[in-house]
């Protein structure tokens, strides 16, 4: 997990954690811009993905992080992460 | 005491039970542990009823006609809110206080007699029952008995004829609390992100990330509902009082521990308060019956049907094996799936029916039968079962 930290966070690679943490059903259609909460993210999925992506990318987010324009779509996400790596 | 139907429990299944085996001219009595009727939804604080509608759809479209729409539009207009969205399933809000009154008001009116503060203790086919309050038996003699019980009381009384879940499949329970003196719009997502600083700071216990918030309709007023891992006496099991203790402890200590640490530390939240304990926390599975039929999950995911069938099952299996959140399984095309008349009728006896979140099917199918509304519909078709038998 932390060899991923030096890399690049980019929309597949939040897609490919969410594939593996199975917060909710990914479909297999998912895409860069596919609303998260519209795929089933809830606030309690919320927190476990604020915990999962400080262990993998060592970037903690917070309460200012939690909206759906930091983190509602993969493509979001990972400008959220980038940003603050 | 001598009546037609006795209902064990008077939960959301006991509850219809009566009211329709009651309606259908059998004298009928429901025997219920607490102060009230409505069970997880009064004394649990469990504040939406799931499974009152078909899966999908532009609007709301109610899957069993009869108590199920009766009772939804009772608590509309006491509530004054109506059905919503979330993903894929239709639920309606509904508000514990609300529903107490609810239930009150359609036993009266359909003529149940109700005995509250009162236990099963043992039962003998006939049928003869044997209730406890406050440490006096009182025998009640029934032509039929339905078990509405939810952790299937009767079954126990009479002896290995359910099944318990293994401890590490069961769901988690749920610890559900009010919440008054918030001010302004909740936002969950802000307190999600909260919450997982408060643990990082060492604030509060991992625990807390099991909790999240709704707005209960009134105003300054949310339910905070806390999944718990119900571990803390060694495996989880809901039929062990030292366990169900533990939970109770546990769940407040948390929640109380997150409401104080919410009220410092999020806008909105300075005068925020716990307002409520819920009577007891919230048991979503323990041990099913044994019936006539055993109903399964993977029936309910094709949508089956079956020629006796006496209810639709529309909720998702909504499984919560971890306190980590559910995992949601929709049913694959359909927008319903039967249960059979079978699964609500004990296989060993006669004259003998089970309700609610106890009937006879597998681990899986429970996560999608258990909800309030379908507890409901079960209820209501073992309500008419017994009247018949």
């Amino acid at each position: 997990m932390l060899a991923s930290m030096s890399d690049t966070c980019r929309a597949e690679d939040v897609v490919k954690m969410l594939r593996e943490e199975d917060l909710f059903e990914v479909p297999a259609n998912i895409t860069a811009a596919s609303d998260l909460f519209d795929l089933g993210m809830d606030s309690m999925a919320v927190m476990q993905l604020i915990v999962i992506i400080e262990e993998r990318w060592g970037v903690a987010l917070g309460a200012a992080d939690a909206s759906r324009d930091s983190l509602g779509t993969p493509e979001k996400l990972a400008a959220t992460i980038q940003a603050r790596r | 005491m001598k009546v037609d139907v006795l209902v064990i429990g008077g939960g959301s299944a006991g509850l219809a039970a009566a009211v329709s085996a009651a309606r259908a001219g059998a004298h009928t009595m429901v025997v219920e542990r607490h102060g009230m009727l409505g069970g997880m939804g009064t004394a649990s604080l469990v504040h939406t009823f799931c499974g009152l509608y078909l899966l999908d759809g532009d609007r709301p479209e109610i899957a069993n006609p009869g108590l199920c729409e009766e009772i939804a539009d009772r608590m509309t207009s006491s509530t004054g809110l109506g059905p919503n969205k979330m993903g894929r399933v239709w639920v309606l809000p509904q508000h514990p206080v609300e529903f107490a009154s609810l239930a009150d008001q359609l036993v009266r009116e359909s003529g149940v007699e109700v005995l509250f503060h009162s236990e099963l203790v043992t039962l003998e086919p006939g049928w003869r029952a044997e209730i406890v309050c406050r440490g006096e038996k009182h025998t009640i003699e029934a032509s039929s008995v339905i078990d509405a019980s939810g952790d299937a009381v009767a079954a126990s009384a009479l002896r290995g004829v359910a099944d318990p879940t293994p401890a590490v499949r069961l769901q988690r329970p749920a610890y559900v609390c009010g919440v008054q003196g918030i001010e302004g719009d909740l936002n969950s997502l802000a307190i999600s992100g909260r919450l997982v600083e408060g643990t990082r700071s060492g604030d509060l216990s991992k625990a807390a990330l099991g909790m999240h918030f709704r707005g209960s309709g009134r105003p300054g007023e949310v339910f905070g509902t806390l999944d718990l891992s119900a571990e803390e006496t060694g495996d989880y099991d809901p039929s062990e009082p030292a366990c169900l203790s533990a939970l109770e402890v546990t769940g407040r200590q948390v929640a109380q521990q997150i409401v104080r640490f919410l009220a410092k530390n999020q806008p909105g939240w300075e005068k925020a308060y716990v307002a409520h304990w819920p009577m007891r926390a919230g048991v979503r599975e323990s041990r099913s019956w044994r019936g006539r039929y055993r109903l399964t999950g993977d029936e309910i995911l094709d949508g089956a049907t079956h020629a006796d069938d006496v209810a639709l099952a529309t909720w998702p299996l909504e499984l919560r094996e971890s306190n980590r959140g559910p995992k949601l399984r929709y049913l694959r095309e359909a927008r319903s799936a039967g249960i059979p008349a079978g699964s609500l009728q004990a296989a060993d006896f006669d004259r003998l029916f089970v309700a609610g979140r106890c009937i006879s099917c597998d681990h899986e199918a429970q996560a999608s039968i258990r909800v309030m509304g379908t507890c409901f519909a079960t209820g209501e078709a073992a309500g008419r079962m017994a009247a018949e038998a």
